[in-house]
């Protein structure tokens, strides 16, 4: 190695680790001086580069440090508080909703939706056991009655169905039963005359505080159901 | 939690001499190179879980120290040009003869030009090897090590004319 490359090799680097450079410092007196000459220089350079730390500088950072997190975590504190916040007030929405709302908005869906709801529960070969007296009992909390018998009742009860109370007559008809509704006359269902979905039709008949739903299988003359109905109830003021 | 505090507390207990000599060597002034290696380890504390290798935890500061640094430039011009002596670093550990020596080698340091004396600080201060210096400030290694060269071979000169120089000062 020739004396500039070295010259550069340990101007570059004093402490430098290449082979050739150090193996030409090891065999000739005048290269090692110089090493060492630039050895010195670089401790004196290093002396110079030491300057002093302040001293109290590492608890600054630590503490400038323990503040900003400290702060991040109240914000990050506070940014969970009002998403819990809100997830509240939605869930109470949601659940005022489900609560106070009706799921049907018109006569057709609540009737279809309502004898599909408690169809499990008649058949035609049901005995008939209600009497005209006993069923114009039920209807005097509509304000009405039937004149007389106008068919088989099965069964009359008051049902409270999505949220609207009606009374509820089951008929047999002449395969399937028939169900007629007496509804209170309210806002949010709209009135429909006849309805029909694949197996079920009905009719709908309005009056001054309610409304009569005959609601039957198809292949049930439910068009003279209506008719017997209709002629046959009295509604008291 | 817990496990990043204590991190992050042995990170600045072994790094913030070595970070804060840096940024002075840098900046020239004790006040900003203060505020620079702050900025930093907030910076590092923040993204303190991208530090993978904890080997390699002190070239990661000195790259978010010098991003730190030219952001600081983007911000407001300094003029650098105008170096004050009177900023120099003085330390008292030292004997008056070394002393002098110390301080009239700190000023040759701080009037070099910026691109020969950073290799040289992150060489002697930070113990990089020419590779990874040349890693740091993106540069080519053999520019790195020309710089190196340069660098050492300019305080040479000045010390080896310097007595003329004492000379002069004393008498």
């Amino acid at each position: 190695m020739d004396d500039l490359q070295f010259r550069r090799n340990i101007y570059a680097d004093p402490n430098t680790s290449d082979s050739d450079t150090l193996a030409a410092k090891h065999s000739d007196p005048a290269k090692r001086k110089f090493a060492e000459e630039l050895a010195q220089l670089d401790q004196q350079i290093a002396q110079a580069l030491n300057i002093d730390v302040p001293d109290d500088l590492s608890e600054k950072l630590i503490l400038r440090q323990s503040l900003a997190s400290h702060q991040q975590q109240k914000k990050r504190k506070r940014i969970k508080l009002a998403l819990a916040a809100s997830v509240t007030f939605v869930i109470g929405l949601t659940v005022q909703q489900l609560q106070f709302s009706h799921a049907y908005s018109s006569i057709a869906d609540y009737a279809i939706a309502h004898t599909n709801h408690e169809a499990i529960y008649f058949s035609n070969q049901d005995e008939a056991k209600v009497s005209l007296a006993s069923l114009n009992k039920k209807m005097a909390s509509f304000n009405g009655s039937f004149s007389e018998q106008i068919g088989e009742l099965i069964m009359a009860d008051y049902c409270r169905f999505d949220g609207t109370k009606s009374l509820h007559l089951v008929f047999k008809g002449r395969s399937s039963p028939v169900n007629v509704f007496i509804v209170p006359d309210s806002e949010h269902l709209a009135f429909s005359k006849d309805f029909a979905n694949d197996a079920l039709s009905g009719f709908a008949s309005q009056f001054n505080q309610s409304n009569i739903i005959v609601v039957g299988d198809k292949n049930e003359p439910l068009k003279q159901w209506q008719q017997k109905i209709n002629q046959n109830i009295r509604w008291s003021t | 939690m817990a496990t990043k505090q204590t991190r992050y507390e042995a990170l600045v207990k072994a790094l913030h001499s070595d970070l804060y000599r840096y940024a002075y060597w840098l900046c020239h002034d004790k006040q900003v190179a203060e505020d620079l290696v702050q900025e930093t380890f907030l910076r590092a504390w923040r993204a303190l879980d991208s530090l993978k290798d904890e080997k390699a935890a002190k070239s990661w500061l000195i790259t978010i120290l010098r991003r730190e640094n030219a952001r600081r430039f983007e911000r407001k011009r300094f003029e650098m040009s105008e170096y004050e002596e009177a900023t120099i670093c003085d330390s008292k550990a030292t004997g008056a003869e070394q002393q002098i020596e110390n301080d009239w080698l700190r000023e040759k340091i701080a009037k070099m030009p910026e691109e020969y004396r950073e290799p040289l600080v992150l060489q002697v201060i930070g113990g990089f090897s020419g590779e990874e210096i040349s890693q740091m400030l993106s540069l080519n290694k053999n520019t790195v090590m020309t710089r190196l060269f340069r660098a050492r071979n300019q305080l040479k000169e000045a010390l080896d004319e310097q007595p003329k120089l004492r000379g002069q000062h004393n008498g």
